[in-house]
């Protein structure tokens, strides 16, 4: 009998996201196997457990997701289960959790694409601030704008040193350069984005961070993205299908577009199947995480 | 390529039932995925994680399921999934606490067939006792017999557990609108003297209705038990009971045993399962129309 594909799903959270499921279901995969409630010293004697199993043709029927919220806890399992292959017994693994490497990506792909064709800009050209910059998604966000040359700041809207010590503990794990700010209201909000280029609004769904009178404040914004799809919407004016469409309320900006939630999870969705398709089609054993997300969303968009 | 159909099967307990499990891939859901331990405060997540991955059409073939043990947990968590959908991205959802909902609409749709066929009469003002009551499929029994007309009453061990589970049932399941009794345990010798029906409910092994009660159950006409068990709940129902003449009834009562009402509740699940599967637009199951699908199979055996 043909061996059918695998994808064991490894996350650290009570249980795997729905999300996750339908996406590898329809990459392809014939199988899914849940793993919850994983620890990070358990990640080595799962990935060998899963390895020794099949023989050099069946690990390429096999791979391994990793799931869960926290960015840097699934960074390690990715490099834990990196460590753990004994050639030939080596299967791809990618690393997801929230989807937040995958929006992430996404959406500064997006951004980038619209800064280029509406403003004529690069990232590194610009500034550019993370709203909701603690969370999984905004921190993606946030180290793939920094690594791109954008000079990014987190917001976080309760604490400075918050965001200080992500900013910090993630430059140094992987040589980003992000600073950090707050804004708890509007007065804040509205200081902070007087001098972006760009906003990345990663904040909770269904929360409006900045509203119309903040917008007014921001005089150099050229794009906003907004990945909040459930209502009210992160930034108003957005609207969930807009890309690079004028931004009502910024009205002391020129030409200033916004990208809507679901522009992005467009993308988001094409770039997560890809991936995963890539898992099952690829000869080599692939490790990717979001830097090879947002190579692939670069092309994508 | 088509995609393939998606059940993704929540539950409050530490593992799925697989009981569930096997309905669902017969029904034909090609994977069921397990999500353990949830929360009610979860629910909107994994929903609202559940909807976004795929496309309105292939949402279609994406559905959830509600297992656990409570059955005021299972709607207050299938009312959350429901208020989560964000239309058009939005999936049907079917609620089967420990197979409660399909147990219970069973028993009902096999009482009420004998009460058409043996009896030319219906569920509609009928005295029904429903010992052992308080339990989940009891309280759900109780709530579909009382929502086609009977007067209900469920019988505990402890008269106000028995009457906090009948207010439970009218004002959460009923909206108010069906008006259930409670009694103790030990005055159910003076209510069997007027009940049409008896549902037994109680827990495996346990005598609920001895053959002395039986015997002066003068008005009886069916008596069910869930129970497949020995020593059986109701004296003179055994679990192969389907329509049996009940031995020392007085009132010529019938019996229907566990795998009669097993049978109903099995289809009752697989249709649901295969309901959400073939709507055009997403449904929200639960007792309700669990009852509905096991009369409308009950129905076609007439």
């Amino acid at each position: 009998m043909k061996k059918r594909s695998i994808l064991h799903m490894l996350d650290p959270m009570p249980n795997n996201s729905p999300f996750d499921i339908n996406m590898a279901m329809d990459a392809g995969f014939d199988v899914l196997m849940p793993y919850s409630n994983v620890k990070l010293d358990s990640v080595y004697g799962l990935t060998q457990d899963a390895i020794f199993s099949r023989g050099p043709s069946g690990v390429k029927l096999t791979g391994i997701f990793i799931g869960g919220r926290d960015l840097a806890l699934a960074m390690d399992m990715l490099t834990t289960c990196q460590q753990a292959m004994v050639p030939p017994f080596e299967v791809s693994v990618f690393a997801d959790p929230s989807g937040a490497f995958t929006t992430a990506a996404a959406l500064v792909a997006c951004v980038e694409k619209e800064l280029k064709t509406k403003h004529g800009k690069e990232l590194k050209d610009c500034t550019a601030l993370v709203f909701g910059g603690t969370g999984p998604v905004g921190l993606a966000t946030g180290i793939i704008a920094s690594l791109a040359g954008a000079d990014t700041a987190l917001v976080d809207h309760l604490s400075i040193n918050t965001a200080q010590d992500v900013a910090n503990a993630y430059n140094r794990r992987f040589s980003s350069t992000l600073k950090a700010a707050v804004a708890s209201n509007d007065a804040e909000k509205a200081k902070v984005c007087a001098n972006a280029d760009i906003i990345f609004c990663a904040a909770k769904a269904g929360i409006q961070v900045l509203n119309a009178t903040v917008l007014k404040s921001a005089t150099q914004l050229k794009v906003a993205g907004d990945v909040n799809a459930v209502p009210p919407m992160g930034i108003e004016g957005i609207k969930r299908n807009d890309l690079g469409v004028p931004l009502i309320h910024a009205i002391n900006a020129t030409n200033a577009v916004g990208v809507g939630a679901l522009a992005v999870g467009n993308v988001k969705y094409q770039l997560q199947h890809e991936m995963l398709k890539l898992m099952l089609t690829t000869d080599k054993p692939l490790y990717l995480d979001f830097r090879q997300a947002f190579d692939k969303a670069r092309e994508l968009v | 390529m088509e995609k393939q159909f998606i059940l993704h099967m929540l539950t409050t307990a530490k593992n799925l039932s697989p009981f569930d499990v096997n309905m669902a891939l017969d029904a034909g859901w090609v994977s069921a995925l397990a999500y353990t331990n949830v929360e009610p405060s979860e629910v909107q997540g994994l929903v609202q994680d559940a909807i976004f991955s795929r496309s309105a059409k292939n949402l279609r073939r994406t559905g959830i399921f509600i297992g656990g043990r409570d059955t005021k947990q299972a709607m207050d968590m299938l009312k959350i999934a429901k208020r989560s959908m964000i239309p058009p991205f939005e999936v049907s959802v079917f609620a089967d606490p420990s197979g409660a909902f399909t147990t219970a609409a069973g028993m009902v749709a096999a009482v009420e067939y004998e009460l058409v066929t043996k009896f030319n009469t219906t569920l509609v003002g009928k005295n029904i006792l429903a010992l052992g009551g308080t339990g989940p499929v009891g309280q759900v029994a109780a709530v579909i017999a009382a929502q086609a007309g009977a007067n209900v009453r469920i019988i505990g061990r402890q008269l106000d557990r028995a009457q906090n589970i009948a207010d439970l049932c009218n004002n959460e399941f009923g909206e108010g609108k069906i008006n259930i009794t409670a009694g103790a345990d030990a005055d159910k010798a003076e209510y069997i003297k007027t009940a049409d029906v008896v549902f037994a409910t109680g827990a495996a092994g346990i005598e609920l209705l001895s053959a002395v009660l039986i015997a002066s159950a003068s008005q009886l006409k069916v008596a069910a038990d869930v129970n497949a068990v020995p020593p059986a709940g109701i004296a003179g129902v055994d679990a192969f009971h389907n329509g049996t003449p009940i031995e020392g009834s007085n009132s010529g009562a019938v019996g229907i045993g566990a795998l009669a009402i097993g049978n109903v509740k099995y289809q009752a699940q697989s249709l649901l399962l295969k309901q959400m599967i073939n709507s055009d637009k997403p449904v929200y199951l639960h007792f309700e129309h669990a009852f509905s699908v096991a009369r409308d199979y009950i129905k076609a055996k007439y």
